[in-house]
């Protein structure tokens, strides 16, 4: 959704209030340079308008995001020998002189914890994935799989800051918001960045809405939160005794009112308002409307292995597809259930069992519907998880963690990168997560270095100054 | 659309900077800089780790040395045939820098090469102009206008500046009586008026609340709660108190450092607590340390400076001349502050506590603590201890009745001891001080609430299901002997008797497996087994009159020489008054009643044998039990009871605390593992006036910054402020006056009013008035469309802007229009209606937020409980931060959700409810709203709608009954409920106007 319409754009010519941030800022662009002016013309869609750096891959994201740290062992990232030397020390080499999270207290006395579940061989390809993840397999040959993440956070809440702002410090803008930001929102009646949110199989570490902020870029572009209890987007149910057409009324009085008012005053913010008010009582029906499954086929319903609105991950794959449907740009899902201190062996399962038959159903319906060539999936967690034992679990870790990219654009039925033998560090073909940043702005078109926004007078970039695209798994 | 972009941005930048006259000569601040700050200095600047081919720009020496530049001579000079160059390898800025000189761009530089190449040093970073006492306000507005053929609007009709003064002074729409006042009375004096209300500080605090990164939760992780609440309070005091800016910046910077501090000078000081902090699993104390020291340089120098030292951590600043060792140096000032990395286990403070612990601070999960009661606690707390120590003298004193009363209960003691039979020896009555009574959901009621057994009180306990309270006996065991039996008292009421009722002790070391019980059996403590674990003493016992529970030792399954530790009073619901509890003993230990070896020895003398002390260890006993002091001892547990509820709800905020300066190192590129870096001690930055370092303390950070010499903090204030009042800084980057922020619109007014502040000694409500009373502040903000296309973004203020309302202003309009506002100034943050269900992410711990069910629930936005990882989601609608970090300036968007909130969240539906009840026509509401009658178009619009919904409502009055149920404010029952519902549509309709949610 356009939080302001073409309409309006054209009234307000090139700029817009006088008092609000991207004004003052863009004075800034004016006296200094043009950078800026880009800035300008963001008004309406994105700051980038029809303008690509590159050809376009994908339209939109949808970013699984797999929260608390999902375990590379236990997921892509076969490690016999790690196997080899379960319950033995973990070799110094390793790990000295590295950062630890919790592990912190028992080093020198760390041992190996081999892989817990066997990995099978998937697809032509041939990819091993562990045999918790039967569904997402059975899709192998649709994934580029990468055993070389690393990131810079070992704790939970600046991780997630990490991979979604590329910054450790609170409050930088979120991918979907730089997204958004750059290209807009192709959506009419929804917003363009949507966060849904699912939780079971482990313990629910905290999300923080500042993981979908738009931080200091301009509040339209932050992410809308969608609750699967009670209303699913904040106050977007009339109040008690108001019907669809009494809000009507009410949004037509306060309409004809204000043009009334445009009529005396020449103000730019009134035709704005306006367009936001037949916006929002348009969203009053789209939402419910989106939310409302009751239309899908049996066949979808038992692909995806739940039933509608009961809040589970898969509901949320299903909701994702429906999300892109209706354009929503940048769609994000977390799973808060990861984090597996303790009792790996049991809880890993579990919550493998939750997110893989949904995710894997995500899949091959946006394929069947073909829609998977435009869109980009990114499945994975904030970090890895340590081959050292933490009792029966496993600790946070940042030198490798696996993820997967899968859509248009993307190889499938591809490794890349190698962790050491023990799936500590990743020794071949890093990538960080500035890598992963610059890629996804890449295959919807957009050089990572082009966009910018001048924030305390520095031209801010959502892979700061690092990123290079993973191009071995790029089609 | 781009295209068009730059011509229209063209056209703008010849109207902005028409000094640049082709008679005139070039100025290097106002026409260079910018150019080559933003477009070299990047590679070519104050950085010497990245500076390209040693060539540097930022200083004419640097510039000359290489023959970059030559003044005069553009052949001769570099820089001139690298910037106008065709060739892809020797054009600057090269291509891949994205960043590329505009050919209007090229001629500046080029001109100015050609005029001598004159630098100045950066406009911020020199002393302040003197005020000038010849010009106003509106001089330099004039004169600015007056160069590129403009002139200032008219004046705004008398309404919107009525209006526009309250907005923007208090935040408290004008009531009918105030418009009225506001005509009759001269402008000044009207100001003062507003400038003298409780509700400027509240105003005021805002943005002030922005900027030190103000917060009720943690923000990392779980983002726990964390109480600050009287921080806020005395920000809005000393607003309210016009406390000058330079004190007021040295309290909270250091106001701990004070000679003599007082307790309010400690709140200012929390300031530096204010910061998020984590107390996640597994973090490392240095690096959240490194995390907090870098936060505070930011907050720091964004507040005070409107500098970005902030850029200087991991390496020299790109733009302005501030070092890396500038920013260890500024965040060393900050060393001191006792606190840890880490809020876990793992973390630990710079020295040990307990020094700081005998000074009275007390260590909560946040470090020292500051204990703050109001000026009523403590003036309340004076009066009852007063009254306290009446009653106690008064308990002291010996009476003949005294003497006499104890004489006979020392005679019933020694009949008592003469006799063979059990005595009862009484283990919990009255408040059961000395068995420290443990389980909350009951309470003490005495005669006039409810029945009581003995003594002044009982114990009553009301439930629909289990329900219990343990009386602790760990600190004296109560020992049982062969053929002692329990008992308690117990009255049930016979409206609502319970179920059943159980006695359960527990024994020293096996547990609770001693349990009788009576009635039916519900409770599910030991249900199912049989013997001593669940004993069944009889059936429910007669309601209506007070009844002895008992039952042997035996039954319970305890032997002689046993030992119990507590003793459980439960219940399956209904309603039981529980009194004296104890046991029946021919145990020689209790016949005295558990006396204490003195009090024994006293009693068993013969009376003439008795000394002083015996005589007073009898009535020291006997005071606690005399009939004749039993209205005085009420009293005191009465008095004590209150004095503990205040001392209770007495707030709390953690403490700035100077210890041990912790050692600052610089961390090379930021890396706080890295303890390679050189030690360095506080210092100001190098550049500054008055530069410092050394032995330094934050009270002579405080000092600097608003010492006259510094060029910054005046500026930056004044240049917010300003923001405010106008809708953009003098300066338009309200964040950043360094090389990349914005060259002044008005370089001579941000000066004389920044040195006009300074000489005011800092005068912050003179600084308000001299702005509001400016003719430039009272202009119309209706623009022509001539100038709506010249000066699109008002920045020569030949007009006034339209400013849409702050987030807590948009609450508050709503609340005061429709009389639900409640004034009250100050107090712990309050709760407003919240969609269920929003902190389903907190966790550590989980959280169920629980709005105001008072009239907390209608205090004003500026009150509004701060969570940062989910600020209210109305709040965050209308753009307020989350203050995770300084914010110094709000974004104003337009979006669909402001609707969704202005049309359904239930507080603004619920204030056009009050609004349709207060007001009994369209045009009376409209006029509370507005300050101004419907005109005809308006009203018939309303009026049209009014009379759908009345037959919307007439056809199904169950939607009447429906809107007006939305809320917690009750309707009343006079009024027809479809025409209040009908008029509380059309004020919905009102409130949402963007004429009610903009200042004109």
């Amino acid at each position: 959704m356009n939080f302001e319409t073409i309409d309006q754009l054209k009234r307000r010519t090139f700029l817009q209030n006088s008092f609000s941030g991207m004004g003052a800022l863009s004075m800034a662009g004016l006296l200094g340079g043009q950078q800026n002016l880009f800035g300008q013309s963001s008004d309406v869609d994105g700051v980038l308008g029809e303008t690509r750096h590159r050809p376009v891959k994908v339209k939109r994201v949808i970013h699984l995001c797999m929260a608390g740290g999902q375990s590379h062992l236990e997921s892509f990232d076969n490690k016999p020998k790690l196997a080899e030397l379960d319950g033995k020390p973990m070799p110094a080499s390793f790990t000295e002189g590295q950062q630890l999270a919790q592990l912190q207290k028992s080093a020198g006395k760390l041992k190996c914890m081999g892989p817990r579940y066997a990995f099978k061989k998937w697809g032509k390809s041939g990819q091993e994935i562990s045999e918790v993840f039967p569904h997402i397999g059975s899709v192998a040959d649709e994934i580029a799989i990468i055993r070389s993440m690393q990131t810079e956070q070992i704790n939970h809440d600046p991780a997630h800051t990490f991979m979604n702002t590329g910054s450790i410090i609170p409050g930088r803008p979120s991918m979907g918001a730089w997204v958004n930001y750059g290209i807009g929102s192709a959506s009419e009646d929804l917003p363009g960045f949507v966060v849904l949110t699912s939780e079971g199989g482990g313990q629910g570490q905290p999300i923080s809405s500042r993981q979908w902020n738009n931080g200091f870029l301009p509040s339209r572009h932050q992410g809308v939160q969608f609750q699967s209890k009670g209303d699913a987007v904040h106050y977007v149910n009339n109040p008690a005794g108001v019907t669809r057409d009494a809000q009507r009324g009410v949004v037509d009085t306060v309409n004809q009112l204000n043009r009334l008012l445009g009529e005396r005053r020449l103000d730019p913010e009134i035709e704005g308002r306006i367009a936001q008010y037949e916006m929002a009582f348009k969203m009053q029906a789209s939402v419910p409307g989106l939310m409302d499954v009751s239309a899908e086929s049996a066949k979808t319903l038992e692909m995806y292995g739940c039933t509608p609105e009961d809040g589970s991950f898969a509901a949320n794959c299903l909701l994702a597809r429906r999300l892109a449907e209706r354009d929503v740009r940048f769609i994000q899902l977390y799973h808060r259930g990861w984090d597996h201190h303790g009792a790996i062996q049991d809880k890993f399962r579990k919550t493998a069992e939750i997110v893989d038959q949904g995710t894997a159903a995500l899949i091959r319906d946006l394929k069947e519907r073909g829609m998977l060539d435009d869109t980009l999936i990114i499945f994975g967690g904030e970090f890895g998880r340590t081959p050292m034992a933490q009792g029966s679990g496993r600790d946070h870790h940042i030198n490798a963690f696996s993820m997967f990219m899968c859509g248009g654009g993307i190889k499938g039925g591809v490794t890349h990168g190698a962790t050491d033998e023990l799936g500590y560090a990743a020794v071949e073909d890093p990538v960080h997560v500035h890598d992963l940043h610059a890629t996804m702005l890449h295959l919807l078109g957009v050089d990572h270095k082009k966009l910018t926004y001048r924030f305390q007078g520095r031209d801010f970039r959502l892979t700061d100054v690092f990123g290079h695209l993973i191009k071995p798994i790029l089609a | 659309m781009f295209y068009r972009t730059i011509y229209s941005a063209l056209a703008l930048f010849a109207l902005i900077v028409p000094a640049a006259k082709a008679e005139e000569k070039l100025s290097f601040n106002r026409d260079i800089r910018p150019i080559l700050s933003d477009k070299c200095f990047h590679c070519h600047g104050p950085d010497k780790n990245t500076r390209e081919a040693d060539i540097r720009l930022d200083t004419r020496e640097g510039a000359l040395a290489e023959e970059s530049i030559v003044p005069g001579d553009i052949k001769a000079s570099e820089v001139y045939w690298r910037i106008t160059s065709d060739d892809e390898d020797d054009i600057m800025p090269p291509p891949d820098s994205n960043k590329h000189l505009t050919s209007e761009e090229k001629k500046l530089v080029e001109r100015w090469i050609k005029e001598g190449a004159e630098y100045e040093a950066h406009w911020a970073y020199l002393s302040v102009e003197p005020a000038s006492s010849e010009h106003s306000i509106d001089d330099f507005v004039a004169e600015r206008l007056a160069a590129v053929g403009l002139e200032r609007s008219k004046s705004a009709d008398p309404v919107t500046v009525l209006r526009r003064l309250h907005f923007d002074i208090t935040g408290i729409p004008p009531t009918e009586e105030e418009a009225k006042r506001f005509g009759e009375t001269d402008l000044g004096s009207y100001v003062d008026g507003l400038l003298a209300s409780p509700h400027f500080g509240e105003r005021m605090a805002i943005e002030w609340l922005d900027a030190v990164r103000y917060a009720d939760s943690v923000g990392y992780h779980g983002d726990q709660l964390i109480e600050v609440s009287a921080y806020r309070d005395w920000v809005i005091n000393a607003f309210n108190a016009n406390m000058p800016f330079d004190q007021f910046t040295i309290e909270q910077i250091a106001g701990d450092l004070l000679s003599d501090a007082t307790l309010q000078q400690k709140v200012a000081s929390v300031f530096n607590r204010l910061g998020q902090t984590s107390e996640e699993g597994g973090i490392q104390n240095a690096e959240y340390l490194a995390k907090y020291q870098a936060e505070r340089v930011r907050t720091t120098t964004t507040t005070w400076m409107g500098a970005t030292l902030a850029c200087a951590e991991c390496h020299d600043h790109k733009f302005d001349p501030y070092s890396t060792k500038d920013f260890y140096q500024f965040a060393a000032f900050f060393a001191d502050i006792l606190e840890k990395g880490a809020w876990t286990g793992d973390g630990s403070f710079q020295e040990d506590i307990k020094p700081y612990e005998a000074q009275g601070y007390k260590f909560g999960k946040r470090g020292p603590m500051l204990s703050v009661p109001s000026e009523e606690d403590e003036a309340r707390l004076k009066e009852l201890g007063q009254k306290l120590a009446a009653q106690k003298t008064q308990s002291q004193v010996i009476t003949p009745e005294l003497k006499a009363g104890a004489a006979k209960w020392v005679k019933e003691q020694v009949a008592v001891m003469a006799k063979d039979g059990p005595v009862d020896y009484v283990i919990l009555s009255e408040r059961g001080e000395k068995r420290n009574i443990e389980t909350k959901g009951w309470k003490f009621v005495g005669a006039d609430q409810g029945q009581v057994f003995d003594g002044s009180v009982s114990r009553l306990q009301e439930s629909k299901g289990l329900i219990q309270h343990i009386g602790n006996g760990k600190g004296d065991p109560l020992e049982v002997a062969d053929g002692d039996e329990l008992y308690a008292y117990v009255f049930l009421d016979p409206k609502n008797p319970p179920s059943e009722v159980m006695l359960q002790f527990h024994h020293e070391k096996g547990g609770w497996n001693h349990r009788a019980w009576w009635g039916r059996d519900e409770i599910p403590y030991g249900k199912g087994t049989k013997g001593p674990a669940h004993f069944k003493a009889g059936e429910l016992p007669e309601s209506g009159k007070w009844i002895r529970l008992s039952v042997s030792v035996k039954d319970l399954g305890l032997k002689a020489g046993e030992k119990l530790t507590q003793f459980a009073f439960t219940q399956f619901g209904g309603k039981v008054f529980w009194d004296q509890s104890g046991l029946t003993t021919k145990n020689e230990k209790y016949r005295w009643g558990g006396f204490s070896q003195e009090l024994n020895e006293a009693i068993k003398k013969p009376e003439s044998d008795r000394n002083k002390k015996d005589q007073a260890a009898i009535l020291t006993h006997y005071r606690t039990i005399a009939p004749e002091l039993e209205s005085v001892r009420n009293a005191i547990a009465q008095l004590d009871g209150q004095m503990t509820g205040i001392k209770a709800g007495i707030r709390t905020v953690p403490a700035t605390v100077s210890a041990k300066r912790r050692v600052i190192r610089i961390l090379a590129r930021g890396n706080w593992m890295d303890k390679s870096g050189e030690v360095v001690q506080p210092g100001t930055p190098h550049f500054l006036p008055d530069h410092r370092e050394g032995d330094l303390t934050r009270l002579d950070l405080a000092k600097w910054l608003v010492s006259p010499e510094n060029p910054l903090t005046s500026r930056t204030f004044v240049n917010r402020m300003w923001a405010r009042f106008f809708g953009s800084g003098i300066s338009g980057a309200v964040e950043d006056l360094g090389s990349q922020g914005q060259w002044p619109t008005h370089p001579e007014l941000l000066d004389h009013l920044a040195a006009g502040f300074v000489e005011s000694g800092w005068d912050m409500k003179q600084l308000v008035k001299t702005i509001v009373l400016s003719e430039t502040y009272r202009q119309s903000s209706n623009a022509t469309p001539a100038l709506q296309e010249r000066d699109p973004y008002n920045r020569l203020l030949a007009r006034q802007s339209g400013i849409r309302l702050v987030a807590e202003l948009v609450r508050d309009n709503a609340l005061a229009v429709s009389g639900l506002l409640n004034p009250e100034v100050g107090g712990p943050s309050a709760r407003p209606y919240q969609p269920a269900g929003y902190y389903q992410h907190l966790n550590f711990p989980r959280r169920t937020y629980k709005a105001g069910a008072d009239a907390s629930q209608y205090r004003r936005g500026v009150y509004t409980h701060w969570q940062r990882t989910f600020l209210h989601p109305a709040m965050r609608a209308f753009d307020a931060p989350s203050r995770e970090e300084c914010a110094v300036k709000r974004d104003v968007s337009s979006t669909p959700l402001q609707a969704l909130v202005l049309l359904n969240d239930p507080t603004f539906v619920e204030a056009a409810k009050a609004l349709a009840e207060n007001e009994s026509s369209i045009p009376e509401m409209f006029q509370r709203v507005l300050t101004r009658a419907p005109d005809a178009a308006e009203l018939e619009v309303l009026t049209k709608f009014y009379h759908s919904e009345l037959a919307r409502f007439e056809k199904e009055p169950n939607y009447a009954d429906a809107l007006l149920a939305v809320g917690m404010k009750a309707i009343p029952k006079t009024e027809s409920h479809v025409q209040l519902a009908a008029r509380t549509s059309v004020a919905r309709s009102i409130l949402n106007l963007q004429e009610v949610i903009t200042r004109y």
